[in-house]
Order: C-alpha cells, then sequence, then structure tokens
C-alpha cells in the first residue's frame, strides 16, 4: 500500500470512527451517567478519541500484500493498541478510578463494537464497490462483443 | 535479415513467410508476435504444440518463471514472458490483477471483495482469482474506459 492510499484510507477511517464514537458516548453515557451536563469541549471528545482509534492503523501499513493469516494478526494487535490508548486516555483525562470497573468493561466493549461495526461498513463500501465493478465489467463485455459482432 | 513487403489486391490471402537459414529462438519469437497479434498463441502440452485463441484463455500466470495459459479444461505453458503478453494482449482485455497474473475481463462473471481492499474475480468456469490491491485502481480504470 502506497503513503496516499494509506492516508485515505486513514481519513475515511477516522471519520467512520468519529460516528460510532460519538453513537457510543450517547449509549454509553445514557447508561451510566444519564443526569451528567456538559459544555461544548464535549463535541471534542469523539475527535480526540477518533485520532486516537486511527493511530494503531500504523500496525498495518506495508508496501507488500499481507496474506490472511498475517493480516488477522495485525488486525489483532491494532485492536489490543486500540483498547490500550484509548482507555488510557479516558482514564488520564477523566475521574474514572480503577473501583469502576462496569465503566471500563463497558468502555472496552464499546470500542470492540465500534471496531467491529468500523470493519462491517468497509465491508459494505467494498461490496457496493464491488457491484460497480461487476455492472461496468457487464457493459465492457457486452460493448466488446457488439463490437466483434459488426466487424 | 531483409524484410520485403508487397501488397496485395483483396481478392488474394495475406500471408506472411519467413526464410531464414535456422529457426532460432529470434525467429520463434517473431511467430509469436505475429500470432499474438492475430489473436492466437502458441501452448505446450504434455510435449506437443498447439494453437490457441486468446479469446479461449482464461487467465495466464507465472510460476517460477514459466508462463502458463489457463483455458477452461487445459493448462498450456507458453516461452513468451508475462510483461510480453501484457504488451501484446493489452487491445484483447487482458489485464494484469497481480504480480504474476493477467486476467482476461471477457473472462469474469462476476466480482466480489476480499480482506484489505481487494478484490476476487469469478471466472465464468467457477474458478477464483485475487485482485491485487495495488491494481484495482488499473481495473477500474479499464473499465470505466469502457476498453483496456
Amino acid at each position: 500500500m502506497h503513503g496516499k492510499e494509506f492516508f485515505v484510507d486513514l481519513i475515511r477511517t477516522y471519520f467512520i470512527l468519529v460516528t460510532f464514537i460519538t453513537v457510543g458516548i450517547l449509549v454509553m453515557g445514557s447508561y451510566f451517567e444519564p443526569n451528567a451536563r456538559f459544555g461544548y469541549e464535549a463535541f471534542a471528545a469523539p475527535l480526540i478519541y477518533g485520532g486516537c482509534g486511527v493511530l494503531p492503523n500504523a500496525v498495518m501499513y506495508t508496501r507488500r500484500e499481507l496474506r490472511i493469516k498475517e493480516l488477522l494478526a495485525r488486525k489483532a494487535i491494532q485492536l489490543i493498541l486500540i483498547e490500550g490508548i484509548v482507555l488510557s486516555v479516558a482514564f488520564w483525562n477523566t475521574d474514572i478510578c480503577s473501583g469502576q470497573s462496569d465503566i471500563v468493561i463497558g468502555m472496552g466493549v464499546c470500542i470492540f463494537l465500534i471496531y467491529v461495526l468500523a470493519h462491517v461498513i468497509d465491508w459494505l463500501l467494498a461490496c457496493i464497490s464491488a457491484k460497480r465493478l461487476t455492472e461496468e465489467l457487464r457493459n465492457l463485455q457486452k460493448t466488446a462483443n457488439d463490437a466483434s459482432c459488426t466487424k | 535479415m531483409d524484410i520485403k513487403i508487397l501488397k496485395i489486391t483483396k481478392n488474394q490471402p495475406e500471408r506472411m513467410e519467413i526464410r531464414c537459414h535456422e529457426v532460432t529462438e529470434e525467429i520463434r519469437e517473431i511467430v509469436t508476435f505475429v500470432k499474438s497479434r492475430q489473436g492466437q498463441l502458441t501452448g505446450v502440452l504434455e510435449g506437443k504444440k498447439y494453437e490457441i485463441s486468446v479469446l479461449d484463455i482464461y487467465y495466464i500466470e507465472a510460476v517460477d518463471n514459466r508462463v502458463f495459459l489457463y483455458c477452461s479444461r487445459q493448462v498450456y505453458e507458453t516461452k513468451q514472458k508475462l510483461y510480453e503478453l501484457e504488451e501484446f494482449l493489452k487491445e484483447k482485455y487482458f489485464l494484469r490483477v497481480s504480480k504474476s497474473l493477467l486476467l482476461n475481463l471477457m473472462k469474469v462473471k462476476a466480482v466480489k471483495p476480499a480482506l484489505n481492499g481487494r478484490f476476487i474475480a469469478i471466472l465464468q468456469g467457477g474458478e477464483e482469482i485475487m485482485i491485487s490491491r495495488k491494481y484495482v485502481p488499473e481495473l477500474k480504470k479499464a473499465l470505466k474506459g469502457g476498453a483496456c
């Protein structure tokens, strides 16, 4: 994968993550602290966590084509790094103490779900792209066949 | 070697004749080139030579410095290099889809996604070919352009 391609991928992943993190905060906040009120700085949280979430994407950078096993291993490392970084930022930034294990577990599960959802979205986009390629391929075959018939 | 081109009338059949002292590797290359331009390739199967129409080839793969032509039932070996075939077959809807593979777009039934930005081409016979991420933009370009 070339640098430019990797960067475009990173940007796309970032915006997918920001969207899901916003939803995650909404769901988790409504459950754990429904009465909490925040200032405008709260809008920065999904952007910061999204940024933290894309940093471990560096693990996926390579110029050569990865085999399935290598890919899955790197994905697992990526998920562990995301969990580690986001939880560290959350603990450092807020006053969540280690005694609140339900919040920690909740955040861990939420990060995992966001990770899976981001990949599902990525897969759906690839499916749309594949469908378009198939249609274009059929058009090309039709045009080529028509051309060979008129020769 | 002298080259002589003779214009003939429409009612006479076109033909190319090579007069040589010996059929060298160079002569064979010229013959292969002309045949591929005409839509035919020479393939070897069990020691016998066959003329294969480009239209019958599903894909061409290089394995350990040997190049193979994959048809619906048979696999033939060819003496030509993959990059030479890529050049010759550009206009015949063949496209490089990985480091070692040229795919005949006319034999692809559908495309489906694979992991990590790659795609899989499902051929008319049901065989699946991996389209490397690096070559996906080339494929998109070829399909959008309507020709290779």
